[in-house]
Order: C-alpha cells, then sequence, then structure tokens
C-alpha cells in the first residue's frame, strides 16, 4: 500500500522489539490492563476518501475498523510475530482449500451479534462480498476479489451482482468457489475490505461505517472534528486472539490540531496517541530524546522508500544510465534527510527486511558482496553514464511537496547534475502526485514513491509495484511506476505465484531471486526502510504494536 | 510662472521651515526634491534599502569568499570548522534515543554565521540569495502593477464610458476575489500544470501574480486623480486651444497624476514584498530551485524549536525593507503633499 | 438612495457569479487533478475509476458540471468534498464561522481600541518624542508578516519561555468552542488577537493620525476652542467624529475581507480551523467543492461590506456623490 500523505499501511514485523520502551521485550500478548476510561488520539487530519469500510484504504481508518468489525479470518490482535498470523475469526477454524486451491468451506460461530443486536448469518457474508462490487468503487474489488466465482461479471456489471455460485450459504456454512486458485485469499479475507456487514447496509457510499460485529460501534464520524468509538453492548468475546474484549469504553481521534500541538498535547498527558498517519516534526526528535525518552516507541516497519526510473524514456532506458544513479547516490546522506540513522535503514532493493523472500543483496555500494550498502562510488557511476552515452539528457524529478520528500529531490537534483544529466524539479502537491507519476503519458524520468506492504506477502511488493500487468499505458492507476517488464522476470514471479499455492517456503526462495534479478535491473534507486515512531502519553500501558495493524487502540489501557 | 494667479481657494500648503519666498518661481517637482532631500528620515530610510539591495545582489561574493559555501547543493555529509575543531555540519541527535539529525547553530563566524538549515546549507548565504529573488519580485511586480494600473486608469478616466464601465467592472472583480486567494489560485494552477507552458520554477509567475492580484489598489486612487483632473480648468483651456487627445493625456493629466502614481510605488513594492513572502511561505511562490525569504521561512518552519534562526533572519530582512520603504513612502508623499493645490501651468 | 442600493445590489450579484466562473475555470484548468482518482482511492483498477468518474458527473461538458456544482451548493446545499465524502461543504464552513469570527472580532476590538489610543495620543504629544516614536512602532507592525510574527511568537510562548511565569498560562494551539469552556476559548485567542491585530493597529494609527491632524487645522476646531471647550472634549466630540469616516470604511472593508477568510495565514499558524484554513487546507489538495464554497464565501463578505461601506460614506458624507 502507498503511504499516502503520510497514511502508512499494515506492516510486518517477525520481532517488534521497542526500543526506548525502558527496555520490556514486548511478547505475544495475552490481552492486559484495566478496563475503563477513554484513549484520546490526535490525527492532523480525518482519514481521506470514502470513510466507507468497503473503500477507505487508510491505515488510519483501518485501526477502527479492525476493533469495529470483523472478517471470517484475521491477524492475530497481538505484538510480535504472533501479530502476523492468520486466525479465525467469525469462521470457528481456518479451512484447508480443496478443489486445487479453488474451494473453501468456512463454518460461522454461531450466536454472533452486531451492534444493532441482530444475529450474524451466512447471507451477510454473501451480501458483504455483493456489495463489494455493487457500491462500484472498491478499489480492489477488480483484482482481488473478482477471483471468487461471478467476480468478474460483477465488475462489468456492478449492479446488478450476483454471487451465488461463488458463495454458497447453506445453515451456518459458507463455501467459497473461486475461478482461479488464489495464494493470497485468506490474507484478502483478512483485510477490511472483506470485513463482514450486515446484510440491509445500502449499496452507496456511507459516511459513517455501518453496524458491525466487534467489541467497538461507530458513533461519529466528523471529519472535521473527530470520530468516535463505544462500546458495542451485543460484543460477546469468542476468541482472544482474533478480536479481544477491548480495554477503554470509549476511543477517539481529533482531528485539527497542527502536528506541532498534537505533540505537546501528547507530552503533557492532555492525549495519549498521536496517529500514525502523522509524522512528528524534525524539531521536536531532540526534545522527545532527552525529555520524553519513555513515551517514545521505535518499531522497524516492512516498507521501502524508493525513486523510481522510467524504463521506457531516456535516459532510463538505458540499464548502465539507471545503475549509474544507484552506484552514485549516497543512501547516508538521503538517511539523514529523512531523521538519521536510528530511524531509516539504507537499502539497495525492494524487499524490506524481515519479510517474506527477503534475503539481503546490494550490488551497489563500493566493496559490494556483503549485502549491505556502505558507501557510494562515484567514480564508477561516472564510468557507467559516459559509457551509457545518456550525456546531457533531461530529467525531471517528481516529489510531493511534503519538506522531508521535497529535500530527497533536492538532494538528486544536483547529483544528476553533476553526473552529466539535466536534472529538473517537478514538485507536485500530495494529493496530485502519486497518480500522476503512476500516468505513463505524463513522462516522469525520475519519480518518488513508498510501498508499504498490505499482508505479508512478496507479490505485494514484487508483482504488484513490478510486474508486467500492474503496467496500464495512460492511467493515472498504474502502480509500475517504472513502467518495467522484463519476461524472464516475470515468468519466475509467476512460478513463485503458483509454487506458493502449494509449498510456500520453495515459494519465498523463488521471490528472493526475484528480487534480486529485479534489483540488477535497476528499475529503482531503493533509497531506505523506514522505522515508525510513535508517541505515546505517560498514563499509557499496555502498548502493543501489532506489525500488520501498528498500535492496537483497544489494547491500550488508560486508566 | 504665477502660480498664485487663479483665486483665493488655491492656497499653498508650506512644509515646515519653508518661507513663502523660498518656494516662489519653482516647479512642484523641484520643490518636492528639496523636501525630500532636506527630510533626513526618508534618506536614512533610502539608504538602508539601498544597503539592503547591493548586500543582497552581492551574495554570490559573500557565499563564495566569505562564508565558503555552495548554497543550492545539499550538504548533508559536509563538513565545517569551527574553532578550529572540525564538526559535522549535520549532526546526530542525542539523548536516549539518538532519534533526528540536527543541523548546527550559528557559529557566529564567518561559515555558517547563523547556522546551517536542514540540508546543511549556510542559512546567511541563502538569506542574502534570497533577498536577490524577493527584491526582483517586489520592485518588478509593483512596477508592472503601477505602469499597468495607471494606463488602465488613465484610458478608462480619460474616455469614461463604455471603457470606464469594462475596465472598472473588471477591476472589481479582482478587487472582490478575496486577495490572497486569487493569488493562491492563480499559483496552485500555474504550478500544478503537468504539462508545464510556462516553466513553473521561473520567478515570472509569481511576479505577474502579485501583480496582476493588486492592479485595483492602484487603479482605483489613480483613476479617481484622473477624473478629477480632467474636471480642471486648465485642460479645458488645453482643449479649447485643440489639442489632441493623445496630447492631453500625456501633457496635461500624466504629470498631474504622476504624483499619486509615486507615492503609491514604494508603497506597493512594500505590500508586494510581504505579499510573495506570504506566498512562498505557503508553498506556491519561489519555487525550488530559487529561495526566497519566504520560502526560508518556511524552511525554518521545522527547525523553530531547535534552529530558531532559520526562520527568524529571513523574517528580520523583511521587517527592515519593508519599514524603510515604508518611512520612504511618507517621506515622498510629505515632500510631493498632494493636497497642496500647486498649480502647474503650461510654459 | 434606494435606487444607488439597488444597483449596487446587482452590481454584487454579477460580481459574485463572476467569480465563480472564474474559479471554476481556474481549477477546471489545472490537469492532473482527476476528482475521480481521489475518489476511486488506492490503486484501484481502471474500470473502477471509469465507472467512478461516470457515477459522479464528471464525464459531463464543463457548463453541465457547473451547473451541477451550483446547485448542490445552493439548492439543495448535500455538496460533498473530494478529499472525503463525509465532509458536506456547507456545513464545514458552517462550523468554521464561528472560529473565524471568533479570531477576528477579538482582533478588530483590540485594534480599534489601541489604534484609536494610539493615534490620538500621536496628535496630542505631537512635537515631542512621542510622536514619532508611536508612528516608528506603527511602522514596524505594519511591516512584519503577520505569519511570521506568528510563528516567533509560538516560539517564544509556547517553546523559549513558555515555563516561565509570563506565557506559562499559554495553551497549545488550537480552537475551544466558547460555548464548551469560555475561559479556554479566551486564553487560547489571545495570542492569536494579539499578532492579528498588530498589522491592523499601525495602520489605523497611521490613518486615524493624519485624518485628526487634517480635521486639526479646521475653522470648526478652532472655533470649539475659542469657545474655551476642554482639549480632550475638542478630541473626543469634535475632532474624532470628523475624523472616523476614512477610519470607518476602511475598517468595513478589512473586517469583511477578514470575516471572509483573509485571516488564512494567521489561522494556519496558530492551527485554528476556521474558514481561512479550510480554505487553505483544500487548496493543498485542490479540492475544488471546497475551494469554490470558500471563495464565493469570501467574495460575498468583500463585496457586501464593500456595498455597506459605500452607502454608510453616502449617508455620512452629503459631499460624495455616488456613482
Amino acid at each position: 500500500m502507498k503511504r499516502l500523505v503520510l497514511f502508512p499501511a499494515a506492516v510486518l514485523v517477525l520481532v517488534a522489539l521497542a526500543a526506548g520502551c525502558g527496555g520490556k521485550k514486548k511478547s505475544a500478548s495475552q490481552p492486559t490492563g484495566n478496563k475503563g476510561g477513554t484513549l484520546i488520539t490526535l490525527a492532523n487530519a480525518a482519514p481521506s476518501g470514502s470513510p466507507d469500510p468497503q473503500v477507505n484504504y487508510t491505515l488510519q481508518e483501518w485501526q477502527f475498523l479492525i476493533i469495529t468489525h470483523d472478517g471470517l479470518v484475521g491477524f492475530a490482535h497481538a505484538g510480535g510475530k504472533q501479530g502476523t498470523k492468520l486466525v479465525p475469526d467469525l469462521a470457528t477454524s481456518i479451512p484447508a482449500p480443496t478443489n486445487g486451491g479453488k474451494t473453501w468451506k468456512f463454518t460461522l460461530r454461531p450466536g454472533i451479534k452486531f451492534s444493532t443486536g441482530q444475529t450474524l448469518t451466512g447471507n451477510d457474508v454473501k451480501a458483504t462480498f455483493e456489495r463489494l462490487f455493487k457500491i462500484g468503487d472498491s478499489p480492489n474489488a477488480g483484482t482481488w476479489y473478482n477471483a471468487i466465482e461471478g467476480g468478474d461479471a460483477c465488475v462489468k456489471t456492478p449492479k446488478t451482482c450476483d454471487l451465488s455460485k461463488g458463495i454458497v450459504v447453506n445453515g451456518n456454512t459458507v463455501t467459497f468457489h473461486l475461478a482461479r486458485p488464489d495464494a493470497e485469499f485468506l490474507d484478502q479475507l483478512a483485510l477490511p475490505f472483506a470485513f463482514i456487514l450486515p446484510a440491509s447496509t445500502p449499496a452507496k457510499n456511507l459516511n459513517i461505517p455501518p453496524p458491525g460485529t466487534g467489541p467497538y460501534k461507530w458513533v461519529e464520524y466528523a471529519p472535521t472534528k473527530e470520530m468516535k468509538l463505544v462500546r458495542n453492548p451485543y460484543f460477546k468475546q469468542w476468541s482472544a486472539e482474533a478480536q479481544p474484549a477491548g480495554n477503554p469504553d470509549v476511543i477517539l481521534q481529533k482531528f485539527g490540531l497542527s502536528v506541532e500541538s498534537e505533540v505537546t498535547q501528547v507530552e503533557n498527558g492532555q492525549a495519549d496517541f498521536l496517529a500514525n498517519s502523522d509524522q512528528i516534526p524534525a524539531d521536536r526528535l531532540n526534545e522527545l530524546s532527552t525529555k520524553h525518552a519513555n513515551q517514545v516507541h521505535i518499531q522497524t516497519l516492512t516498507a521501502t522508500y524508493y525513486f523510481a526510473l522510467n524504463t521506457r524514456i531516456p535516459p532510463f532506458n538505458n540499464l548502465k544510465a539507471r545503475q549509474a544513479v544507484n552506484f552514485a547516490t549516497d543512501r547516508n546522506a538521503l538517511v539523514k534527510i529523512y531523521g538519521g540513522p536510528k530511524l531509516n535503514t539504507p537499502t539497495c532493493q525492494v524487499l524490506p527486511p524481515q519479510f517474506p523472500g527477503y534475503v539481503p543483496y546490494c550490488p551497489y555500494t563500493k566493496n559490494p558482496g556483503s549485502g549491505k550498502w556502505t558507501a557510494p562510488d562515484l567514480a564508477k557511476a561516472k564510468q557507467l553514464v559516459s559509457e551509457s552515452g545518456t550525456k546531457g539528457d533531461t530529467i525531471k524529478v517528481n516529489t510531493d511537496t511534503t519538506p522531508a520528500d521535497k529535500a530527497l529531490g533536492e538532494y538528486f537534483i544536483p547529483l544528476l547534475n553533476s553526473l552529466g544529466w539535466k536534472a529538473k524539479p517537478q514538485f507536485l502537491s500530495n494529493s496530485i502526485q502519486y497518480p500522476f507519476i503512476q500516468n505513463s503519458k505524463n513522462k516522469v524520468e525520475f519519480a518518488f514513491s513508498d510501498w508499504f506492504q498490505d499482508y505479508p506477502a512478496a507479490s505485494d511488493f514484487l508483482n504488484i509495484l513490478l510486474g508486467c500487468s500492474s503496467f496500464h499505458p495512460n492511467s493515472d492507476s498504474s502502480p509500475n511506476i517504472a513502467a518495467f517488464c522484463n519476461k524472464s522476470i516475470q515468468a519466475q514471479m509467476n512460478q513463485a505465484s503458483t509454487t506458493g499455492v502449494t509449498d510456500p517456503t520453495a515459494a519465498n526462495n523463488i521471490w528472493a531471486q526475484v528480487d534480486h534479478a529485479v534489483t540488477d535491473q535497476a528499475p529503482w534507486v531503493a533509497m531506505f526502510n523506514p522505522k515508525q515512531l510513535n508517541l505515546v502519553s505517560a498514563r499509557l500501558k499496555n502498548y502493543t504494536w501489532s506489525p500488520q495493524w501498528y498500535l492496537l487502540l483497544d489494547q491500550a489501557s488508560v486508566k | 510662472m504665477a502660480e498664485f494667479a487663479f483665486g483665493p481657494d488655491e492656497d499653498v500648503v508650506l512644509a515646515p521651515g519653508e518661507a513663502t519666498e523660498q518656494i516662489a518661481g519653482k516647479s512642484p517637482w523641484r520643490l518636492a526634491g528639496r523636501r525630500l532631500l532636506r527630510d533626513r528620515v526618508a534618506l536614512g530610510a533610502l539608504g538602508l534599502f539601498v544597503l539592503i539591495v547591493v548586500l543582497c545582489f552581492s551574495a554570490p561574493i559573500y557565499a563564495h569568499h566569505v562564508a565558503h559555501t555552495v548554497v543550492f547543493g545539499s550538504n548533508l555529509n559536509g563538513t565545517t570548522r569551527v574553532n578550529g575543531k572540525t564538526v559535522e555540519v549535520i549532526q546526530q541527535g542525542g539523548g536516549k534515543l539518538g532519534i533526528g539529525e540536527n543541523p548546527i547553530g550559528p557559529t557566529w563566524q564567518t561559515n555558517y554565521f547563523i547556522g546551517s538549515d536542514a540540508q546543511g546549507r549556510d542559512v546567511m548565504a541563502r538569506v542574502l540569495y534570497g533577498g536577490r529573488a524577493s527584491l526582483a519580485i517586489g520592485v518588478g511586480s509593483a512596477a508592472i502593477c503601477c505602469l499597468f494600473a495607471t494606463a488602465l486608469a488613465l484610458m478608462a478616466g480619460f474616455f469614461r464610458g463604455v471603457t470606464d464601465s469594462v475596465f472598472s467592472r473588471v477591476m472589481d472583480l479582482i478587487w472582490a476575489f478575496p486577495v490572497y486567494l486569487l493569488a493562491i489560485s492563480l499559483s496552485t494552477v500555474l504550478l500544478s500544470q503537468t504539462k508545464p507552458i510556462v516553466n513553473p520554477a521561473s520567478l515570472w509567475i509569481p511576479t505577474l501574480v502579485i501583480a496582476v492580484v493588486y492592479i485595483p489598489y492602484v487603479y482605483r486612487p489613480v483613476r479617481g486623480q484622473v477624473l478629477s483632473t480632467r474636471e480642471k480648468e486648465y485642460v479645458e483651456a488645453a482643449v479649447s486651444q485643440g489639442a489632441s487627445n493623445l496630447r492631453l493625456m500625456f501633457n496635461e493629466i500624466t504629470p498631474n497624476i504622476l504624483s499619486t502614481v509615486i507615492v503609491l510605488f514604494p508603497l506597493m513594492i512594500a505590500t508586494t514584498i510581504l505579499t510573495e513572502s506570504a506566498l512562498s511561505f505557503l508553498g506556491i511562490g519561489v519555487q525550488s530551485p530559487h529561495a526566497s525569504w519566504g520560502t526560508i521561512i518556511q524552511d525554518g518552519q521545522d527547525l523553530l524549536y531547535t534552529r530558531p534562526w532559520v526562520a527568524i533572519a529571513p523574517g528580520i530582512m523583511i521587517v527592515l525593507t519593508v519599514l524603510s520603504l515604508n518611512v520612504l513612502g511618507d517621506g515622498v508623499r510629505d515632500a510631493l503633499d498632494p493636497r497642496a493645490k500647486v498649480r502647474e501651468t503650461k510654459e | 438612495m434606494t435606487a444607488f442600493v439597488i444597483r449596487r445590489l446587482i452590481g454584487m450579484v454579477l460580481v459574485l457569479f463572476a467569480i465563480t466562473v472564474l474559479t471554476f475555470l481556474i481549477f477546471f484548468a489545472t490537469p492532473g487533478v482527476d476528482p475521480a482518482r481521489q475518489f476511486a482511492g488506492r490503486n484501484p483498477d481502471p474500470t473502477t475509476v471509469a465507472a467512478v468518474r461516470h457515477q459522479f458527473g464528471l464525464d459531463r461538458p464543463l457548463p453541465v458540471r457547473y451547473a451541477l456544482m451550483m446547485k448542490r451548493l445552493f439548492i439543495s446545499r448535500d455538496l460533498v468534498s473530494y478529499g472525503n465524502q463525509a465532509l458536506e461543504v456547507v456545513p464545514a464552513i458552517k462550523a468554521a464561522t464561528p472560529v473565524t469570527l471568533s479570531l477576528v472580532t477579538g482582533a478588530a476590538v483590540l485594534w480599534i481600541v489601541f489604534s484609536i489610543l494610539t493615534g490620538v495620543l500621536a496628535v496630542v504629544f505631537k512635537g515631542t518624542l512621542v510622536d514619532p516614536l508611536l508612528m516608528i512602532l506603527a511602522l514596524i507592525g505594519i511591516s512584519m508578516p503577520v505569519f511570521w510574527l506568528g510563528e516567533v511568537a509560538n516560539l517564544i510562548t509556547l517553546d523559549r519561555w513558555h515555563d516561565t511565569f509570563l506565557f506559562s498560562w499559554v495553551p497549545p494551539n488550537g480552537y475551544v468552542p466558547l460555548t464548551q469552556n469560555p475561559w479556554q476559548w479566551f486564553l487560547h485567542l489571545i495570542i492569536p488577537w494579539i499578532t492579528l491585530s498588530v498589522l491592523y493597529i499601525g495602520f489605523y494609527a497611521r490613518v486615524l493620525r493624519a485624518d485628526l491632524l487634517e480635521v486639526q487645522s479646521e475653522d470648526f476646531v478652532r472655533t470649539a476652542r475659542a469657545k474655551g471647550l476642554s482639549p480632550e472634549r475638542v478630541m473626543v466630540r469634535h475632532m474624532l467624529r470628523n475624523s472616523m469616516i476614512t477610519f470607518v470604511s476602511l475598517f468595513g472593508l478589512d473586517f469583511g475581507v477578514l470575516v471572509g477568510g483573509g485571516a488564512l495565514l494567521t489561522e494556519v499558524v496558530f492551527g485554528l480551523p476556521g474558514v481561512g484554513k479550510l480554505t487553505y487546507d483544500s487548496l493543498q489538495t485542490l479540492d475544488l467543492p471546497v475551494i469554490m464554497a470558500t471563495v464565493i464565501y469570501g467574495a460575498f463578505f468583500i463585496t457586501i461590506m464593500s456595498a455597506v461601506v459605500d452607502v454608510v460614506y453616502a449617508r455620512l458624507d452629503p459631499r460624495i456623490r455616488p456613482t
């Protein structure tokens, strides 16, 4: 998922050691802490896009949706490695697929109620998936969920979507029939797009999420003021792993303050948490590090920040030119721009550390071989540039206007000029930049972007960002910004995907090779993997960091 | 010539310290010049403004020979010598967590006099370079604005009728559009061009946007002056002598409205400098790779609590520049004293 | 007189209409801003984008889209932001208005009081050091960029000297509604009030001083003094009242501009969620419906105050012929 305007997505971490948390190691935690009180979180702005849970693609809202709604399966609400595991949620158990991976049979737990008091049935499940198509603007309906039989037809004629063939309801059993096997089907069921809504939910975008089965329910969604959850009176805990009862009685997120004021309020205890979507200003880091170190938690993220090189237009349609930039880039300087080595780690490759398929690899450094980046090799870069014969070509360096991102661009412009090209800035406002750089007709040679995982699968990075079918010419929606398409690497990706249905470990080995092969082709200048800085109030106990959902709001204890 | 030949309501207003004999026989322009030269405060302000302009335009000299720095690159891994020791320009944060990267603060020496910004650049040198852009845009847009507004007002006031109606309606439209909104809208659109017709980094964009936005401010008073001058007897006299429209406009009316424009000019420069800094602060004025005082204040926003000088220094420059222009404008107005009903007759 | 008023009102409506068209065109001319793309969320497939475009009527011709937007803004009042569909534009402006009004009214009270004081004092003490001193202060006030002053104020009151008795009472940036907690409302607004009024105190003090000086040499003032009236009475009852015409008309215009969102920089620096901040945020994200609404709102106040001022001026000074 793209971190848009500082809205990060889900993250995978195998070990959530929080540096600076007083040294306590957070293991897979069972809910502890005291019940009661109001958890006050702050965010600069409301989540962007539609509030509808089947449309919204921001982690900011997902952190709330995971405690108001449930899917058939879900990522465990726990910290550490446990938080990356899929556990049964509304279903009694995770089924093994039959029929070559195309049939999945779930049994619903009995007696689960929505916050309106009505009981969950199989019809609600079927209606939920049909609604995914009917509303017309669910982002992944046509890419993930159309694997369900009838899904392709639903994409074409959404209003009359009928998934009776694809989802068969029989009492408490719901059976999914897929048109093709999908190794990531369970992951996709665990995301809020597929959280179960009452069948009576109208098939149009809602301004506040509808009733759900989780321990909390939505009572307010005012984009200029706040969003608010209170306890769901009909909730009875059925699985402490999948959906534990929460600690606070009320969970609040207030909007509108500047990030500077938010930091001050959390430091002073007037609020409990600064939303992960807000970036803590650089000039407060010192103060946090000295006076409020106990309130700060630093968490590793599975994300990569990079510049995409357009592989279809000069100069970067030339492999040597692309490799030259990679050799010339001083990743330490870039790390400094983004807050220093404690918050960022240089990288040369696509996949982030501690991710399935990750094997350290960095050819673009002085003395390569260790897999780690150490220093730029300017001499080699210059040599490659002259060999490429692309000197004098113009390059538009495109970033958004966030100060830190602009600074990254401003680092590259003189660097590219010194290598013999003509680099010019093109800084666009956040809301325009991401769709703009995806559209090939804009011919951006060098574009800033980032990617955070949707769920822990190598294809979520490699296929979505560098696969041939992710490049749509002249479209604002073409996540393969580098326009990269290499037949043999694509064949490897396909092989990894099919292997993944039956043998994930072997698949990950192939993905590692894909990662390295892609890195050799240098469609990106991969820069660094960031860490997340979390600021919480002094009174907040039971801080639980899930690699998938970040801070588990309902586990925090404020009494 | 006989200034006082027309009626008892044509009092001359004397400036303090002047005697009637001293001013008899002198043209209003020379009188104004004399008064201005006598006005120490106004001269001081002019001197300050000139000093600031000179300083800013010698920015390259400062950068190369005094501070030994490159202003438009990035210097993240650079080092510098302070008190004999070599220090990193951007240092890793301290405290328990070691997070963040801090640029060095003011050294009060020739290198990094007031410290570094987040990219490792010498702020003092950048402030001087920024002054070049801010002053160029300020003076340029004020000049363009005054020129166009005067021309339009002249035509509208002189020809009246349809010309006047059309121009005045357009001016009303621009005037009614909230100033900042109009400036911000135009800038945003021009900067978001994805198929650039105009180079978004060009300094002409903020110059022209600001000039357009303030045209009504100059247009209105000048038009009023044109209208009232038109009614004066000497204009009627010239008409009866058979003067053509063009001659009337340039020989009779323009000199009389010139004093209004001359008074407005320094005040408009002050206004345009402030507006440019506001637009640049909001991110839609001057663009990379250029710097202006407003963009440096924006750079300083993220460093406000740790390195406040980055934001304070350009602000002080703006205050001094605008202050000197305001004092100068006052002085010019006192010297010209438009309320003086000194008649200018045809030679 | 009535005819004059009616003509002004008609002119006002025409100007507002022209502004809406102008705004719509300005922002339409920005390629790269595709609201359908924004609505469709993150990484939609192209079919979804096309469907969304059709659903929101974004594939209709320009005049139709303009008419639709105007209808939704004024008639059905359900115009929705491009950034977040739960954000209805008209209620958002309604919610932001009290914040702007609080800021602007408080600052206005401050600047009226202090500019009159300063202007009068400068005239009373003309010839001594007080006059030029006050005028220099006034000049400095109008020479400071308001956003910079605000930043410096934040730096001093919230960081550098926050722990001293001087500023420990200053709350973090933000707004507390009057109805919720009057004391906090007041505390949160003091520094913004002072910052915003500094510019205007300087300006109005100078205007008032110039007008007072002009009036001072008029015959009727000399007569009043000759009659033996005290200087204070002469000042207040005779001089001030006659000098206030310019003051009042300028005040009307400035107040109109500020209420219409002209205090945008102050609101942004102090984190006050008023109309100015709403405007600024919407411009950052190119959120056309909100931009349109805030521009109309701002233009409305400017034109109406302009018309009111013209009418008041004409009444106050019968010498002025309405043009």
